[in-house]
């Protein structure tokens, strides 16, 4: 009996989920092996699906030559850092606001911020860019920051706006009636209580600024170039240098990958606490 | 009721507005300068020539070059390459001994987007003051008055003879047919390969005429092992996007041209390119064969000849050492094959025309020239450096220079882009299987190159 559940067990779950992660991780195997394969091998007309020899040659590459991956890694991350400490500090306060007090023009600004993400962000590209320059913004990470906000904010708005709208009024006026100021409650009360979705939303933040390319093409230079430039650069018009190009995509996920396993718990909390209703 | 009504009036109209007032600051985003050109060169014909006069004018007169910093926007293939770059924009900045510094920014090809970027950016005001470039771009810039005239400076340069007047011509046609926005710098030639011991066998000469060539194609197919299949095919021919280049070899062979392709002499040229394929002579896969598959085929010993450039030289010579070789295609009634071409250009916005051009005549006949051909293994345009060993000795790049005389570019039309990647190749497909005639074939193609 125990011997027939297991059988089925293997069959229904574990060989559908062997082959699901066999389809998911096998791009990032590939990725791996095609930036640890020797030139002759990457660009021999046999496909090998293990290297012959290893090689890190093209890692160290990435940082030795024009790409200079290791500022496209600094400039990539206070960027992202930056647009997310602005966009969480800013769309947290918004959607408190939206949530918590009955304004005049409240839904008006509401629907602004939904809108908002309905422009496709080409359409941006060029005022932003004419903006950026008058202000002496351009090749600076300030010029990315700035604009990447423009697309975060309102998301985050809406994305925090759903969970804050689901805490019941009580939980402050709690605090109001124990001697809290507004202010005081925010802090002490509401803010704990947000944090995976502040998690989930900062997560949300910091992989699309870390991403971002449309923007990043525009406004920076050799020295404020952030990875995905980096890597684009590596793309040429008659060919693509697929060893430092993989390498560079295999760095580049480590940081979102340590940072998804710190985060992972509080992220799926984050998620999936506006979803709900109690 | 009435008061929820209103709202949602009052969100569609403002939503109204928003998107009207994002569109007219996406159409309006030009700096002040930027706007004034772009009304001048668009509000009458008759000013084409005043504002020529003008910028003649105000170049000729301009002081003497003083020292400044020049903005140089290119694209790299790969990490050698811009090395390469940044090594001659250091040559350069150390010895042109007129204190101009050359600051090199490196962008992304992103597959063709390389233009658009530059576009946006010089919409929005962007100080670059001048960019390696594609021809493809020309009618775009010009349009909005982004490209400065170099007719004056070209004029006057000392070097002015070192480049072909061919090359002249095709910057002059990819503009606005009367003044030169682009600056030659290096081409790719399109040739054909061939096997010469295939040739050997098949008891044939390199061909001198295009009716030789037809002939060396019939030849070269065989049957090797006599099972009745042919084993070698005489030319790989190019049916999937990207096969209009040696097609438009065929159709110049016969005496026919891009700018009527329906002339009898035309048609003739597609019938050849049709006869090949319903004869055997090409891999029967031609209609669907791309670049990747006629190298390969030619690289696996398929077939006997195909055309491409100096792009894949290396791969062929390391694959056949001696046994690859090749030659300009040949000339029937006419001659013409495909160029490919990177280029420079100087924005209308350069504060110092005189300085920038420096540069990039230091890189379409100086040292430049010379450092960037050798690197990158690209056919030069200046004439001196063509003549040097380097180039003389290599097979493959004096049948790149060989056929830079009669090399030429598809029309740049507004519909060309279309044209190239969507009708030709299935037009010539249908031609190829016999679906349609060489004339309907022609006729087509010609309508939607000129709609």
């Amino acid at each position: 009996m125990r011997k027939q559940v297991d059988i089925k067990q293997i069959v229904c779950v574990y060989l559908p989920l062997v082959f699901i992660l066999l389809f998911l991780l096998f791009p990032f195997y590939w990725t791996f092996i095609t930036s640890v394969k020797p030139e002759e091998e990457l660009y021999g007309m046999v496909v090998t699906y293990w290297p012959e020899s290893i090689t890190f040659g093209s890692y160290s590459k990435l940082f030795t030559t024009t790409v200079n991956f290791l500022a496209a890694i600094k400039n990539s991350f206070i960027v992202a850092a930056l647009t997310t400490l602005v966009s969480l500090t800013a769309s947290t306060l918004a959607a408190y606001a939206f949530s918590r007090y009955r304004f005049t023009g409240r839904k008006i600004l509401m629907c602004t911020f939904l809108c908002n993400n309905m422009f496709p962000t080409v359409l941006l590209l060029i005022p932003l860019y004419s903006i950026m320059r008058k202000l002496g913004l351009l090749y600076t990470h300030t010029s990315l920051v700035l604009s990447y906000t423009t697309f975060t904010i309102p998301f985050s708005v809406w994305l925090l706006l759903g969970f804050l709208n689901d805490l019941p009024m009580s939980l402050e006026e709690a605090a109001l009636v124990d001697g809290c100021n507004r202010g005081v409650a925010f802090v002490r009360i509401i803010l704990p209580i947000l944090g995976p979705c502040l998690v989930a939303t900062g997560v949300y933040i910091f992989m699309t600024s870390w991403n971002e390319y449309t923007f990043a093409v525009m406004f920076t230079n050799t020295e404020t170039r952030t990875i995905p430039v980096a890597l684009k650069s590596l793309i040429g018009q008659l060919g693509v240098q697929w060893d430092l190009l993989t390498a560079g995509g295999i760095i580049t996920i480590i940081p979102v990958c340590v940072m998804f396993f710190f985060a992972q718990k509080r992220l799926v909390e984050g998620l999936t606490a506006g979803a709900v209703k109690g | 009721m009435k008061k929820q009504l209103f709202g949602k009036r009052t969100m569609a109209v403002i939503t109204a507005a928003l998107m009207a007032a994002g569109g007219m600051t996406g159409c309006s985003s030009g700096n002040k300068e930027t706007t004034a050109e772009v009304t001048e060169t668009t509000s009458a014909a008759a000013a084409a020539v005043t504002v020529a006069s003008e910028s003649k004018e105000e170049q000729t007169t301009a002081d003497e070059i003083k020292p400044c910093e020049i903005k140089f926007r290119y694209w790299a293939d790969n990490t050698d390459y811009s090395q390469l770059m940044q090594d001659i924009i250091k040559k350069f900045n150390a010895e042109n001994g007129k204190g101009i510094t050359v600051i090199g920014e490196e962008s992304p090809w992103d597959g063709g987007a390389y233009s658009e970027n530059l576009f946006n950016s010089k919409m929005g005001g962007g100080d670059v003051d001048c960019a390696a470039w594609k021809l493809t771009s020309t009618p775009l810039f010009v349009n909005n008055g982004l490209l400065a005239d170099l007719t004056p400076m070209i004029d006057a340069w000392d070097k002015k003879s070192e480049i072909d007047d061919n090359i002249y011509n095709i910057m002059v046609e990819a503009g606005d047919m009367q003044r030169i926005y682009v600056m030659p710098w290096n081409i790719q030639v399109l040739y054909v390969y061939y096997r010469p011991s295939i040739f050997k066998k098949a008891g044939i000469q390199v061909p001198k005429t295009y009716e030789e060539f037809l002939e060396a194609i019939e030849k070269c197919t065989m049957d090797t092992n006599g099972d009745g299949k042919t084993d070698v095919y005489g030319f790989a021919m190019r049916g999937a996007k990207g096969g209009q280049e040696p097609w438009g070899s065929f159709i110049y062979g016969r005496g026919g041209s891009f700018e009527d392709l329906t002339t009898p002499e035309a048609v003739q040229g597609m019938q050849d390119f049709i006869d090949i394929y319903q004869k055997g002579y090409v891999p029967p896969t031609a209609t669907s064969d791309g670049f990747s598959e006629i190298i390969a085929n030619f690289q696996s010993g398929l077939a006997a000849m195909t055309i491409h450039h100096t792009g894949s030289s290396k791969d062929m010579e390391k694959l056949f050492g001696d046994d690859v070789s090749a030659f300009p295609f040949p000339k029937g009634k006419g001659q013409w094959t495909s160029m490919g071409d990177t280029e420079t250009v100087i924005f209308e916005s350069c504060e110092n025309k005189k300085a920038a051009f420096e540069w990039v005549s230091y890189l379409a006949a100086g040292e430049g020239q010379k450092m960037w051909c050798e690197g990158t293994g690209n056919v030069p345009v200046s004439k001196s450096v063509q003549e040097s060993d380097f180039f003389q000795n290599d097979r493959f790049m004096k049948a790149s220079i060989n056929g830079q005389k009669f090399a030429g570019i598809v029309p740049i039309l507004d519909t060309t882009t279309e044209w190239i990647s969507d009708l030709w190749p299935n037009t010539v497909s249908q031609a190829l299987t016999g679906s349609i005639t060489a004339k309907q074939c022609m006729q087509t193609l010609q309508d939607g190159l000129y709609k």
